[in-house]
């Protein structure tokens, strides 16, 4: 299984509803570059794994990579070839509530060309459109 | 010190989220001046001029308000979701014989010692607070991180402040250390430690007696 809580509350949630724009977590906190979603969205666990691994791989262990997202959400669903009803479908994945603005993934330590090449990367691997960003001084 | 910016402004009539998301769109900022005990001023500036002093990292403004000459420090400023755009800047009225207290980007320079190591300077901080004369706020304030070593750690007391330049935030506050970066666990490794299910806090739990009862139902 790919990223996800060690304990929650309860086992499966509602679907939800996901309004307007990101009002926290929209600036670069820890590293010096980031990677900002233009689009509200679910992101699961395996999203952000795969953009772990792409980042930290082109580094070659120089810099860091942050990752500012985690799936604490649970989405279920039904096996195939199953009749509707029979209540609630088992918890299937993972996801992380983005909305647009969110910094998802960051990077420090290393220049701007590199983290930029870096944040591309994982740009390729995420399902929504992004930019990169620097740090606000 | 930067020199100052001198920023033409107009005074604001209408005020709301309509009419100033209306000075946006006309290429102009709406902002606020207040301080020195005299009513606040809702005032609009051009956008273009602002930005390319806060690139600079301008601090104090002239503002050239109708025949008035105002000195002011720029004390906030609002930016979009994104933050891409400026949606408002707070101004706050100085005197240039005063001192303030305003925060100034640190400038991390050099390659610290412990990078030869597979070290790496992790920032905690890109702010500190200061108290100067106005004339004499730094646009920024290089820090020096060449001696540091894997392991060691730049807190705001060790910190060179230009002359008339008084340290405001916690001394003891960490600015920046040289750590090597902790092996990243692969996929699968992470894969093999979690767990297929997290926890479940509100689950009931059977009890003693009731596990039991259910085994013997079962054999029945």
């Amino acid at each position: 299984m790919a990223m996800m809580p060690k304990r929650v509350k309860y086992r499966k949630s509602q679907r939800g509803v996901m309004k307007g724009n990101a009002s926290r977590k929209n600036y670069v906190a820890f590293g010096e570059y980031g990677l900002q979603t233009l689009e509200g969205s679910w992101i699961s666990g395996k999203h952000i794994e795969a953009g772990r691994v792409a980042a930290t791989h082109y580094l070659h262990r120089e810099g860091k990579v942050y990752v500012r997202i985690f799936p604490y959400k649970p989405v279920s669903a039904k096996p195939l070839e199953t009749r509707m009803g029979k209540g609630k479908g088992e918890p299937a994945f993972w996801v992380a509530r983005v909305r647009a603005g969110t910094v998802m993934f960051e990077v420090g330590g290393v220049t701007e060309d590199v983290a930029k090449q870096a944040l591309v990367r994982v740009a390729h691997k995420m399902p929504v459109k992004c930019r990169f960003v620097k740090r606000r001084h | 010190m930067d020199k100052t910016l001198l920023l033409k402004a107009e005074v604001r009539e209408q005020k709301g989220s309509k009419s100033a998301a209306k000075i946006r769109k006309q290429g102009l900022i709406p902002a606020i001046v207040y301080g020195h005990k005299k009513d606040s001023v809702s005032i609009s500036l051009l956008e273009h001029d602002l930005v390319e002093g806060l690139k600079r990292g301008t601090k104090v403004v002239n503002i050239q308000l109708g025949e008035n000459k105002e000195t002011a420090i720029i004390k906030d400023v609002q930016y979009d979701y994104l933050g891409k755009d400026i949606l408002h800047v707070d101004l706050m009225r100085v005197d240039v014989s005063e001192k303030v207290k305003v925060s100034v980007r640190l400038e991390l320079k050099g390659t610290a010692k412990g990078a030869e190591d597979g070290g790496i300077i992790e920032s905690q901080v890109s702010q500190i607070e200061v108290e100067c004369m106005v004339t004499d706020i730094p646009s920024s304030i290089p820090v020096s991180v060449k001696e540091l070593g894997v392991g060691d750690s730049l807190h705001s007391r060790d910190i060179k402040l230009p002359e008339g330049v008084k340290l405001v935030s916690d001394p003891d506050q960490l600015i920046a250390a040289c750590n090597v970066v902790q092996e990243v666990k692969t996929t699968e490794e992470l894969e093999t430690e979690a767990p297929t299910a997290p926890e479940v806090i509100t689950e009931r739990k059977p009890k003693e007696g009731e596990e039991a009862e259910a085994g013997e139902e079962k054999k029945e």
